[in-house]
């Protein structure tokens, strides 16, 4: 494959406050094996060559496991290959002469910090407010102590795949965090060590979910579409689940 | 605030509600179709029944519980729409649908405007049957028959009924799935399936009737 001549429309916003626009940039020699961002990395190289303020965008492990990075890139989180990270897409799903979008998570949840950075800190006090185990543990115990049957195990594991990259958010019309309260709370839920605090985490964390401002779901599932980590929505049907069966605790007196 | 209002105001709570309000509204119009369908089978039976609902006085506490899920349904969801839109101020320069297992449709992204279109359905409908021309059929029983088949001569009727319907079953064929996800039902699959029969059912049921007058003159 030939190295490719790209046309980047990359938005540039000074801070949350300013309006924001799609400003072009064509960038030359991309060798297919390079990594979105590394393609952004060049285009960065030639704006602070002829003087001017490069583009802010997150990143930190480049291997699609620390959940930093956070495109939308042609109109979908991370890009278009499934189950993908933006460091982790490739140029090679792309095409000589290709004009591609680059936008930042939007959702009133997520400010703008500056062009393609967004503030998550959102989902780190929706994590706060129940996102763990409080009890003092003691000491490390045998494994098999506590007793996790392997299908409870497994679907933990599967919820606790989050990376928090908020491309649920994303890519919801609602800008709904619900895939990754859902992930959460599922991971805790199915776990003995979780029980004891059950119904207090999903209330706190669903509370400080509408705080932070964060929508509704509407069961169209784009976000497990896009997640990196293929979350699945199941997670959002048992949050609900949970939230419902620890409110009408609360309510009837059992909570 | 008391833990109930807590529960029907948050997010999760308005959908719970919306997803109880719209079963049990499908199940009204189930009903609702199997009756009708009696128009094209024999009008005599259907004036029966109809005249069976309105003489029995508990009709009184059926329409208000159906005037409650209508406004219960409505409301929530226009609540959850504006929380929606509140949550995503700004949208995306290029905004498109990212496909894979995403059920993200023309229906799921129409729900506020295809619900919104019963807002002027449904008094129009129930000012043009229930509240229409009396027609006594003897024995003091109401020939409703004879209204239906008479309105639907008019091909304006028969359209505004038709388009009514499509949209009906546009409005159901996200909504029926959805409302069993709300309630935290995790086959999605089997469910959007379902859905989407249910919607092309109820439409093409309540359809049928209008069609059938107009064009085949409306068995007897």
């Amino acid at each position: 494959m030939e190295n490719m001549t790209l046309n980047l429309r990359i938005w540039r916003q000074a801070s949350d406050s300013d309006s924001g626009e799609l400003v072009d940039y064509t960038v030359r020699n991309v060798s297919p094996d390079m990594s979105f961002l590394e393609v952004l990395d060049v285009v960065n190289d030639d704006i602070v060559k002829s003087g001017n303020e490069p583009v802010a965008y997150d990143y930190d492990c480049r291997e699609g496991i620390c959940g930093s990075c956070s495109l939308v890139i042609n109109g979908v989180a991370h890009g278009p290959r499934e189950a993908t990270t933006a460091c982790q897409l490739f140029m090679r799903h792309f095409s000589d002469g290709d004009t591609i979008t680059v936008e930042p998570w939007r959702a009133k949840a997520f400010p703008v910090v500056k062009d393609l950075v967004v503030d998550r800190s959102a989902f780190d006090r929706i994590q706060a407010a129940g996102g763990y185990v409080s009890f003092d543990t003691g000491g490390a115990c045998d494994a098999n102590e506590i007793l996790v049957p392997k299908e409870a195990a497994d679907a933990a594991m599967d919820a606790a795949a989050c990376i928090g990259c908020g491309a649920c958010v994303a890519a919801c019309k609602n800008a709904s965090a619900e895939l990754f309260v859902g992930a959460k709370v599922t991971q805790f839920a199915l776990l003995p060590q979780g029980q004891g605090e059950r119904d207090r985490r999903v209330l706190a964390m669903v509370e400080q979910m509408q705080e932070e401002g964060f929508g509704p779901c509407s069961n169209e599932g784009e976000c497990q579409a896009v997640c990196p980590k293929e979350i699945s929505v199941a997670h959002i049907q048992t949050l609900h689940r949970e939230y419902t069966r620890a409110s009408m605790r609360r309510i009837f007196g059992a909570g | 605030m008391s833990a109930v209002a807590t529960f029907l105001t948050s997010t999760i709570g308005r959908k719970v509600l919306m997803a109880l309000t719209g079963i049990l509204l499908i199940l009204f119009l189930v009903t609702h179709l199997a009756a009708n369908l009696l128009i094209l089978v024999d009008a005599e039976a259907y004036n029966a029944y109809s005249h069976a609902l309105i003489s029995n006085p508990l009709i009184y506490i059926a329409e208000a519980g159906l005037i409650a899920l209508f406004v219960a349904h409505f409301a929530s969801g226009i609540l959850i729409y504006a929380q929606g839109r509140a949550a995503r101020p700004s949208s995306y320069k290029d905004d498109r649908w990212a496909g894979g297992t995403s059920k993200k449709s023309f229906s799921s992204s129409t729900m506020i405007l295809s619900g919104a279109f019963f807002l002027l359905f449904v008094p129009l409908h129930v000012w043009g049957f229930k509240f229409g021309t009396y027609y006594d059929a003897g024995n003091g029983i109401r020939d409703l028959h004879r209204l239906v088949v008479e309105e639907f001569q008019n091909p304006l009727l028969v359209a505004f009924y038709v388009v009514g319907m499509a949209i009906l079953g546009l409005h159901m064929w996200h909504a029926f799935g959805s409302a069993f996800e709300s309630l935290g039902v995790t086959q999605r699959d089997t469910l959007r399936r379902t859905g989407n029969v249910i919607a092309v059912v109820l439409a093409g049921g309540f359809m049928i009737i209008p069609l059938a007058i107009f064009f085949l003159g409306g068995g007897q």
